[in-house]
């Protein structure tokens, strides 16, 4: 430089780093899809091919969460002790707009040094339909029928939008209209492994592994799950509602 | 009781050699003073019946507050040292309102009174030089009625800090002959209107005074309207009903 540094130089701690990734949600009429990869990077580097992103909550609610994955461990690990501490005090599951509204208290009482996660929340309610909850990192939630996040979200958002939520779709003529959030399992699951795999070809954070948790209501039919290889979490309630997971591959380049 | 007075009576967390805690038993009998309360369970909801004793023809009637409202779907009756109930109901509603607002939903009824027994046993001397919050034990027993999604509950508390859930109570000083009575009545089938019309009977049978509209009060929580202080009108028309 041509002054020879004399002006100041500031030097700041960053607390935050930005691990990538991306994850998704996909909620059915009684059930709900949760989804993400499973690399780990930090700019140009991956610091690990399998570094889950989707942990399974309670019987019926699994949380997806992305941004920095030191904040993302220690929130996920706070969430799990409130609701194991509200089972102790309650006697029962902590239901999933429950864990919602909780995880938004949870966010909002960080507003001035927040979490750095995008968290999304889905799983099956206590009337038996399936749900997702999206947050922002200072706990502004909703309930959604879809929605990505993270590294990739603006690429697979906007694919959803159209799949899911029917943009720019137009029913046949004298067709019933569209319904969003009640599409059946058959054609969700096919829409999170081209999601994935789409983003993996366009995002460089994106890859390595794909993992689907599917929460389905109490007595739904399971069959359809056999044929994707899905492997069942075991419940601790059983007979209610259950958890499974999917696994695939995605590419490693 | 009194010719027996210890030193163990001193200390309000010291056990007798017979392992009794006596300001704790003391407490229990400051029921006994106080008026009347009864409490029963129906399948579509809980009434709450209180005496009031106006002591004096000058008195406004409308002025004695034995039934308070801990939430929408929560109330609660005392029997003894009334004032000791505001900080015990104040500790429900905080812990209602705070579980609405960090759940969205409504709390347990089991919940709200285990909170309640909570605050109960903690008197006595500070620990660590924290300032005593209390001295003494609270003198006051609770009737604590509500409607969850375990359907319409009734819970009896006492200056112990235990609590039991009932399908029918009566605490006060004419608990025995109420509770004996009730037990004869009370039938788990009961319609809401049967059950404010026993809840009169009972505080009747064990009323000095002649019971009207303005020395006794009920309450009810219903599935339909939630916790309510029964209006005049309604109390008239139970009465006459009775």
């Amino acid at each position: 430089m041509a002054d020879g540094h004399q002006h100041p130089i500031e030097h700041r701690f960053n607390p935050y780093a930005e691990n990538g990734g991306t994850v998704l949600a996909i909620a059915g009429a009684d059930f709900a899809v949760i989804a993400g990869d499973t690399r780990q990077t930090e700019g140009y580097s991956i610091q690990t091919r399998y570094a889950p992103k989707v942990f399974k909550l309670t019987d019926r609610a699994v949380l997806a969460v992305n941004g920095f994955q030191a904040d993302c461990s220690e929130f996920v690990k706070r969430v799990m002790q409130r609701i194991e501490w509200y089972r102790h005090a309650h006697s029962k599951q902590m239901p999933l707009k429950a864990i919602a509204r909780m995880i938004q208290t949870m966010l909002y009482g960080k507003r001035f040094f927040p979490y750095y996660t995008y968290n999304i929340l889905g799983g099956i309610e206590e009337d038996g339909t399936g749900a997702v909850y999206s947050f922002d990192p200072v706990g502004s939630y909703e309930r959604e029928a879809c929605r990505a996040a993270g590294a990739a979200s603006s690429l697979i958002q906007p694919f959803l939008d159209n799949q899911i939520y029917f943009k720019n779709q137009t029913p046949a003529p004298g067709a019933a209209p569209f319904v969003p959030g009640n599409l059946p399992i058959d054609v969700v699951l096919p829409i999170v492994i081209d999601s994935f795999t789409s983003a993996t070809e366009r995002h460089i954070e994106v890859g390595d592994g794909l993992e689907m948790f599917v929460v389905v209501a109490k007595g739904r039919d399971v069959s359809q799950l056999a044929s994707l290889n899905a492997e069942e979490i075991p419940a601790t309630n059983p007979g209610e509602e259950r958890v499974f997971i999917v696994r695939r591959e995605l590419k490693k380049d | 009781m009194f010719l027996t007075r210890s030193e163990y009576d001193r200390g309000v967390n010291t056990f007798s050699p017979e392992g009794r805690l006596f300001q704790v038993e003391y407490a229990i009998e400051a029921i006994k003073l106080g008026s009347t309360t009864v409490g029963i369970r129906t399948p579509t909801g809980v009434v709450l019946g209180v005496e009031k004793r106006v002591q004096s023809p000058l008195l406004e009637s409308s002025s004695i507050e034995k039934i308070m409202e801990i939430d929408t779907h929560l109330g609660c009756a005392m029997s003894g040292l009334t004032a000791d109930a505001r900080t015990m109901i104040d500790h429900a509603r905080v812990t209602s309102q705070n579980h609405a607002f960090t759940f969205d939903e409504k709390i347990k009824v089991e919940s709200v009174t285990q909170a309640v027994c909570d605050l109960a046993l903690r008197f006595g001397e500070s620990m660590e030089n924290e300032d005593a919050m209390m001295s003494r034990p609270f003198g006051v027993a609770l009737l604590i009625a509500g409607i969850d999604e375990l359907g319409p509950q009734l819970y009896h508390t006492d200056p112990s800090g235990t609590f039991v859930k009932y399908e029918a109570k009566a605490i006060g000083s004419g608990s025995e002959a109420a509770q004996a009575e009730l037990q004869d009545k009370y039938h788990k089938s009961m319609e809401i209107k049967d059950a404010q019309i026993l809840t009169l009977r009972v505080l009747k049978q064990v009323m000095e005074e002649k019971l009207d509209q303005h020395n006794v009060q009920l309450a009810q929580v219903t599935v339909e309207r939630g916790f309510e202080i029964l209006s005049d009108a309604q109390l008239k028309e139970a009465i006459d009903a009775m």
